[in-house]
């Protein structure tokens, strides 16, 4: 029979609603408002999980984010892992099935796990499973150590969001207290961000049977929502979880399926003027032995089930507490017709108006739970009295309440200090670190008439019992039923010496589950004051984290996925290379860019070999928009460069240009880049593509906090300037081909100048640099001419064989010429003495970045790397990048590594460079590149493959 | 649609990048450029010309695309004396215009900012973080305006695209 | 964090990027010690408490600002001069 256990009537679902689910496989059925975790309950599925550790069987103990003990996946659409399976709204179709067992928690294999239970206590997976061995148990732990496994895929339809939002007041919470001080903020004009975990408003009063004024508390809450909802000032959220507060009352929201299709999860994050905590209170766990037994609940849980779900757990129950709450449980239970057997209390004298409460019933007092029967479902507890007589009540579910802990999660994410209270005996909020106050239960404002005006409640009065403890106990005791942590683990901990209460947790792993352990930490602490014999506040609580409950990662990357995971760059030509049938990816500062244009059937070598011999023997083009340009003015720019360049800059004339190295203070090169000087008092500086931030910063830094009172002024004009650059030995012909108003011979226009003119009707500059080694025309234009102009050039080139070039040749080609590249041979430890550039080390500046520890540096003896080239004795044997070089190829030691390694189309044979242990004083020696399987032998020479004297360049 | 938003990406504009003391820059500017904005992160415009004031010493002049040559004449970037810098960047940026009755829930998505009547005026203009990229962000009619670095265009059109679809 | 920029105000940290701890003044490379100058290069201020430390507003108006945040709480304590 479906729904078993459901009441013919009652509770917030909608009975005209049915819904299908699958659990585990099987069919069943629900209705529209139920959960998960209600909806088993209404099927009658008692044992719903198994345990991490020991696989032994579990139920459902809870009703919200609290759930220690039911742990699901859920498949198809909504594929996502270990959600509790109270916090899961039913809908048609949902499949669930629960994690940490196989092949059902009814029949588990990992269930022997229980009978090796007393040989994995605390600390066993530390003492056992480590170095040098872990290797060996990993992956079979990984398997058995099942919470569920990462979807394979993301959710079929719809998108994650992430957003910001501006508010004068966050509420976290819209129970009593939280609605309450929403109305008064949102009544006041101030902007209102209010949010609440749960599918609708109400809190705790959605589980009660509270009157305000002798009204149905409910009512209050509806005319609340209602008033909230006419005033624009206030942002009423539900299913969404305050999970996070952070420093500066930043605090992030994860909205559940909001009303906006498409949307899966919504995560904001909040900047508030003021916090409001109304996070309320959450009932803890008694700790007696086998108290993980399915069918014992919480009792509030119990509660919430009858009266807002319209579902009974069970038939005969019995209840345990130390505290009032559970009378008011007894007495709706009932009111519904439900068979209590007993109520069993710790306290010696039970408070009469409590009594009053449950008249008829049998009450024990100064009686406890001493065990309980039934390991795939209670049949029977054991009632202990303080004089020790015992007696076994049979029953099918045991509710208890150890009490209840206001939720200082929030609260104590921002830092804000906690006070044990004798009298409510729970941690409640003390000195607020930010700008935040807690109200309602969440301040231990436990009873609705502490809250609400008119709200009648019954007073809150606790004995704290922080665990059954009796001679002759058997059967473990749970103090965290979702790690398997038991009373017995945390005495080991404490007999091995982790006393201090965060390493208790560590090493038993007590609260650190996915519930936090919101129903256990508590009495893991009371556990360890009594063991230590201290009071709870000297004990402490070990510091609440974020997130409060599980957040989903897409939530947090919000939009970033597929094409826009990481940002990226185009030019004007990505269009073109695209439509060429360019293979396209990153190479620097986000810019996507060709890498090489194959020809149909055409691999990466071969494409790049014909573009690297067109740049050789004729002519290419390559995009090089997206170096870092960058317009310096001002009266004090020469003196700035030659601060910041390792070389003379300021002598440079008009028209003019040079090539240098920026060095940090402590001498590494940060950027190599070329000056040119527009005028007397406007330069232009440009870095590699992938420094050009970098360098921004660089100078900025230096100007505004070093040198305040120099006169310059950065403008950068990356974006500004596209440059088609055309190299090769017949770039002049395509120049001319293109027409310009330029003199283009070598004398009117000579290696490292720029003329400003026009190129094929375009406004232009054109520069004489080279990157390739070969005579080069970079034509700037502005953005808005580079796709013609691009085009333009491959017509005008068409005629010399004109080829586009991509960054793989790019490489060939500057490795040729033994350019540097940086993070190739310019990797941190180099200095351009090792690189065999000493000429761009001034020695005419007294001071610039870097000079002073240079020389420190090179003082004394020591031998350092330098850069040298290495051609294999075998000309067809390619080195791998990175690849080290040692001592005769012997297992030693690296005297040096391989920074490039290329095939040469001028010299036909593999190419390379490398940065060797006193190289410059072995040319002509044999290096050993050492690999895994081999040893390739290589022979140094200087850093040049081809024009060593660089008559090309300048031709 | 889950917004209810037009997204425009516009041509270019007329855009001249200013530094230097106000006084310098306002003498050799003459009459060209609009009423000096008075507080930081403001604008102000006339004829057509608008002045952004989008850091110390730093101005943004903007007019539309036809009247680049007749700005650039009268502000001459290369003559222009060594205390101040006016340098044309027309190209270096993209703008976009988010409109429509959720213009500010889709802002909300890309930038920290608060877009508050009462915390981002009309006549606000400032450089903030839009989709992790610098953007310039301003209101228009009906919305907000902002550029980016035109070489992440493509990019956040594409971001747009999704954060609306 | 909010950090206050002494051009635009308070803005997110997302628009700022951390420039180092406020060293000592660089000394004169010519006349200094090696051991001074090491000194200067490689020890950074790294207290447990209030640190002054540089932050560049990159996705803002492009000021480098100094702040003083205290490196247990975020909190900071002294802003630079001329913010709001
Ligand atoms: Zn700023």
């Amino acid at each position: 029979m479906t729904q078993s256990n459901r009441h013919a009537s009652g509770g917030r679902i909608d009975r005209g609603q049915p819904l299908r689910f699958a659990f585990n496989g099987k069919s069943y059925e629900g209705f529209e408002g139920d959960t998960l975790a209600s909806a088993l309950v209404a099927n009658g599925v008692r044992v719903t999980a198994r345990s991490f550790k020991y696989h032994r069987p579990r139920g459902i103990v809870g009703h919200g984010p609290e759930e220690p003990a039911t742990l699901v996946e859920l498949e198809g659409e909504d594929a996502s892992g270990n959600r509790p399976a109270t916090t899961i709204p039913l809908r048609e179709g949902l499949r669930a099935r629960s994690v940490n067992c196989w092949p059902s928690p009814e029949f588990d294999l990992g269930g022997v796990n229980q009978l090796l239970g007393r040989f994995i206590p605390a600390g066993f997976y530390y003492k056992t499973f480590k170095w040098p061995n872990w290797h060996l148990f990993e992956p079979s732990i990984r398997k058995a150590a099942g919470l569920a496994a990462a979807p394979n895929n993301p959710p079929s339809s719809g998108h994650f969001e992430a957003r910001h939002a501006h508010t004068d007041v966050l509420i976290a919470g819209a129970g009593p207290a939280g609605l309450q001080a929403a109305l008064e903020a949102g009544r006041a004009g101030k902007r209102v961000f209010l949010a609440d975990e749960g599918t609708e408003a109400g809190g705790s009063l959605l589980n009660r049977n509270l009157t305000i004024n002798g009204q149905p508390a409910m009512g209050w809450v509806d005319d609340a929502v209602q008033e909230l909802r006419e005033m624009t000032n206030v942002t009423h959220l539900q299913k969404a979880t305050v999970w996070a507060y952070r420093e500066h009352n930043l605090l992030i929201v994860n909205e559940r399926n909001p009303e906006q299709d498409r949307i899966i999860e919504r995560s904001w994050r909040v900047r508030a003027g003021e916090v409001i905590i109304a996070t309320g209170a959450t009932e803890r766990a008694m700790v007696f032995s086998n108290n993980d037994r399915p069918g014992v609940m919480l009792a509030s849980s119990v509660q919430a089930y009858v009266n807002r779900w319209g579902v009974t757990p069970g038939k005969r129950l019995v209840l345990f507490t130390n505290n009032n709450s559970v009378y008011a449980v007894a007495s709706d239970l009932v009111a519904t017709g439900i068979r209590v057997e007993a109520i069993l209390d710790s306290r010696a004298t039970v408070p009469q108006a409590t009594l009053d409460m449950v008249p008829g019933l049998s009450v024990h007092a100064s009686t406890v739970v001493g065990d309980v029967r039934g390991r795939k479902g209670v049949k029977a507890a054991k009632a202990v009295s303080a004089t020790g007589v015992e007696s076994w009540i049979e029953c099918d579910v045991l509710a208890h309440s150890g009490g209840w802990n206001p939720t200082v999660h929030l609260w104590s994410q921002s830092r804000s200090s906690l006070q044990f209270d004798e009298r409510l005996a729970a941690f409640l909020p003390d000195q607020a670190a930010q700008n935040c106050t807690a109200i309602g239960a969440a301040a231990g404002h436990l009873a609705l008439d502490q809250i609400i005006e008119g709200g009648e409640d019954l007073a809150y009065e606790i004995e704290p019992l922080w665990r059954v403890d009796l001679p002759d106990q058997r059967g473990k005791a749970f103090l965290d039923i979702q790690n398997d942590v038991s009373v017995s683990d945390v005495h080991l901990a404490l007999r091995e010496g982790y006393d201090n209460v965060e390493h208790v947790k560590r090493y038993t792993t007590g609260g650190m589950g996915i519930d936090q352990g919101k129903t256990g930490n508590i009495n893991i602490i009371g556990t360890v004051a009594m063991q230590k014999g201290v009071p709870l506040q000297e004990v402490g609580t070990t510091t609440f984290r974020s997130p409060y409950t599980p957040v989903s990662f897409g939530a947090i990357g919000g939009l970033r996925e597929g094409s826009v995971l990481f940002p990226y760059r185009h030019t004007p030509v990505t269009q073109w290379n695209e439509d060429n049938g360019a293979v396209m990816y990153e190479a620097g500062a986000r810019w996507r860019r060709p890498g090489y244009f194959p020809d149909q059937g055409e691999g990466l070598q071969e494409a790049v070999n014909r573009e690297c011999r067109a740049v050789r023997e004729g002519v290419g083009v390559y995009d090089g928009s997206p170096l870092g340009t960058f317009e310096l003015k001002g009266r004090d720019v020469p003196q700035f460069l030659d601060f910041v360049y390792s070389n003379v800059m300021s002598s440079l004339t008009p028209g003019n240009g040079r090539y240098g190295l920026m060095l940090s203070d402590d001498g590494l090169i940060l950027d190599d880049g070329v000056v040119f000087r527009l005028d007397d008092h406007r330069w232009l500086v440009s870095t590699s593509t992938g420094h050009a931030d970098a360098m921004n910063q660089h100078m900025e830094k230096l100007l505004q906090t070093e040198f305040p009172d120099w006169q310059v002024m950065i403008t950068t004009v990356t974006s500004q300037w596209n440059n088609a650059t055309i190299c090769g030995p017949r770039a002049r012909d395509v120049m001319q081909a293109l027409g310009t108003d330029i003199d283009l011979s070598p004398e009117a226009f000579p290696f490292m100048s720029f003329r400003d003119g026009t190129v094929a009707g375009f406004p232009a500059r054109v520069v004489r640099v080279s990157f390739t080694g070969e005579l080069s025309f970079e034509v700037n234009v502005a953005p808005r001419h580079m796709a013609a102009l691009w085009d333009k050039v491959l017509e005008a080139g068409e005629p010399f064989g004109i080829l586009p070039v991509g960054s793989e040749s790019s490489h060939v080609l500057r490795v040729e010429k033994g350019f540097l590249s940086l993070g190739h041979e310019v990797d941190g430890t180099a200095d351009a003495y090792d690189l065999g550039m000493g000429w761009v080390m001034s020695k005419k500046k007294t001071d610039y970045l870097g000079k002073r520890s240079i020389l420190l540096r090179r003082e004394g003896a020591s031998t350092r790397r330098e850069l040298v080239g290495i051609l294999p004795d075998d000309p067809n044997k390619q080195v791998p990048e990175g690849a080290p070089l040692t001592p005769g190829g012997r297992k030693e030691a690296t005297e040096g590594l391989v920074t490039a390694c290329v095939w040469s189309v001028v010299n036909d044979r593999w190419v390379g460079l490398a940065l060797l242990q006193g190289g410059h004083g072995r040319h002509g020696e044999t290096a050993h590149v050492r690999l895994k399987d081999e040893v390739i032998p290589v022979k140094i020479t200087k850093p040049v493959f081809h024009d060593p004297d660089g008559n090309l360049l300048r031709s | 649609m889950s917004y209810d938003v037009e997204i425009v990406r516009q041509g270019l504009n007329a855009l001249f990048d200013l530094k230097g003391k106000p006084a310098a820059i306002q003498s050799w500017a003459g009459d060209v450029l609009p009423t000096w904005p008075e507080r930081p992160n403001s604008r102000s415009g006339q004829d057509a010309v608008e002045l952004y004031h989008i850091g110390r010493n730093h101005w943004i002049a903007r007019a539309a695309l036809d009247q680049e040559v007749k700005l650039g004449e009268h502000l001459r970037p290369t003559d222009c004396p060594a205390d101040i810098s006016i340098v044309q960047v027309s190209d270096t940026l993209t703008f976009f215009r988010v409109t429509g009755p959720h213009a500010d829930e889709v802002m909300s998505i890309a930038c920290p900012l608060d877009f508050h009547e009462t915390e981002f005026s009309e006549d606000a203009v400032t450089y903030s973080e839009l989709f992790s990229l610098k953007a310039l962000v301003m209101r228009c009619k009906g919305g907000f305006e902002f550029a980016v670095e035109q070489s992440f265009g493509d990019m956040v059109e594409d971001y747009l695209s999704r954060a609306t679809a | 964090m909010l950090i206050p920029c002494p051009f635009c105000g308070e803005r997110s940290e997302s628009e700022f990027i951390y420039g180092g701890p406020v060293g000592a003044d660089r000394p004169d490379p010519n006349t200094v010690s090696d051991a001074e100058w090491v000194e200067y290069l490689t020890v950074a201020p790294n207290p447990l408490g209030p640190v002054h430390e540089r932050w560049w507003h990159a996705r803002g108006c492009g000021e480098w600002l100094a702040i003083w945040r205290d490196t247990r709480t975020h909190d900071i304590v002294e802003a630079p001069d001329d913010s709001k």
